[in-house]
């Protein structure tokens, strides 16, 4: 009964507004062939004039002023955060112009640096690449047999006393 | 809707090029309205006044935001929904001791009562009064959805399209609340409203 389309209309018809002569004529009809609804359609009706009924909430004299003074206080505040006037007045193109501008900037500065880093990183490996081989640890095998056979001279005496 | 049809996005447009009579008269023509919803929201007449008056700023610093292909009035009452919502939000997890209970310390005897004599009481206001704080006690009981819904159905002008606007919901969803809505107050309020006092009030 709640779905029949009449009723369906009607009753939001009536969440908004009061209904006009005609509609409620029209609501009358349909009760008639549908008393089954009259009793929820009373507390529809009800509900619609309550809320109708709740008074307005007191809003003071002044209040428009005091609106104003608040934006007023909100505009003075904002001009004192922002300081660069200029820069707020620029618009998005020139700051993204500058934007782009400084992370251009900071990827060339980064690029040469990762130049630098490699030249040198390549300097290095070649200055160890040019160090003459060594001599093989092989030639050392006897040294200390040599060493033994050979005892070390004793200290020519006389060329000393000629010298001192 | 263009500037020629609503007067009040004509208004926003002088607002937009920082005219403050225009911004006086959007305030004065809507300042009741958002008040009454506001206080119904919060129950609460001086946050609802202060939150309020939030509104109406919000409105002068988003004017640049405003488009007037879009109805002034459904883009006034979104910026108030969120500012109610926030507030109630604020609320569930900042509780605030009632003013009862900060009204003694500890220990301290309670304050002595007094009674209004300036308050006039005669039978027909009682009921008026008592059947007024039944609908306010059951709406506020209402999920905030449903209530915002419930609320701005009584908004002169705003069609079904406007309150889903302003709710962020489908038309269909938006009907729905309501009629959830008003089920539950028809349900809570059915001695008051089988009586036929709301006939007879006020």
């Amino acid at each position: 009964m709640m779905n029949d389309p009449i009723c369906h209309r009607l009753r939001e018809l009536m969440w908004r507004r009061k209904l006009t002569a005609a509609e409620e004529a029209e609501l009358r009809a349909w009760l008639e062939t549908h008393p089954a609804a009259r009793e929820d359609w009373e507390a529809e009706a009800g509900l619609a004039a309550a809320l109708e009924r709740l008074p307005d909430t007191a809003v003071p004299n002044n209040f428009t002023a005091r609106v104003l003074q608040a934006v007023e206080r909100e505009a003075a505040a904002a001009r004192r955060r922002t300081g660069g006037g200029l820069w707020r007045r620029l618009g998005w193109l020139p700051r993204a112009a500058v934007a782009t501008g400084v992370l251009g900037v900071g990827l060339i500065a980064c690029h040469q640096m990762q130049s630098v880093e490699r030249k040198k990183l390549a300097e290095s490996v070649i200055a160890v690449a040019d160090i003459p081989s060594l001599p093989s640890p092989d030639i050392l095998q006897d040294f200390d047999a040599i060493r033994a056979s050979y005892p070390a001279a004793a200290p020519d005496e006389q060329l000393l006393a000629l010298l001192k | 809707m263009s500037a020629e049809r609503d007067p009040d996005a004509a208004l926003m447009l002088r607002v937009k090029q920082g005219d403050m009579q225009a911004f006086a008269d959007l305030v004065d023509k809507y300042k009741q309205a958002v008040m009454n919803l506001a206080n119904r929201m919060l129950r609460d007449a001086t946050e609802a006044e202060d939150l309020s008056q939030m509104v109406f700023v919000q409105v002068f610093k988003s004017a640049h935001r405003y488009k007037v292909s879009s109805k002034f009035s459904t883009w006034l009452f979104t910026i108030a929904r969120n500012l109610c919502l926030n507030e109630i939000r604020r609320r569930s997890r900042h509780p605030t001791d009632s003013l009862e209970a900060r009204s003694s310390e500890p220990g301290e005897p309670p304050a002595p009562q007094f009674e209004d004599k300036a308050v006039v009481s005669p039978p027909d206001r009682l009921l008026h009064g008592e059947l007024e704080a039944k609908i306010q006690q059951a709406l506020a009981e209402l999920p905030e959805k449903q209530r915002l819904a419930i609320l701005l159905c009584r908004q002169e002008d705003f069609s079904y399209e406007d309150i889903a606007r302003v709710l962020g919901s489908s038309v269909s969803a938006t009907k729905s609340l309501i009629y959830r809505g008003r089920e539950t107050l028809k349900q809570k309020l059915k001695p008051y409203l089988e009586s036929g006092a709301w006939k007879d009030a006020g």
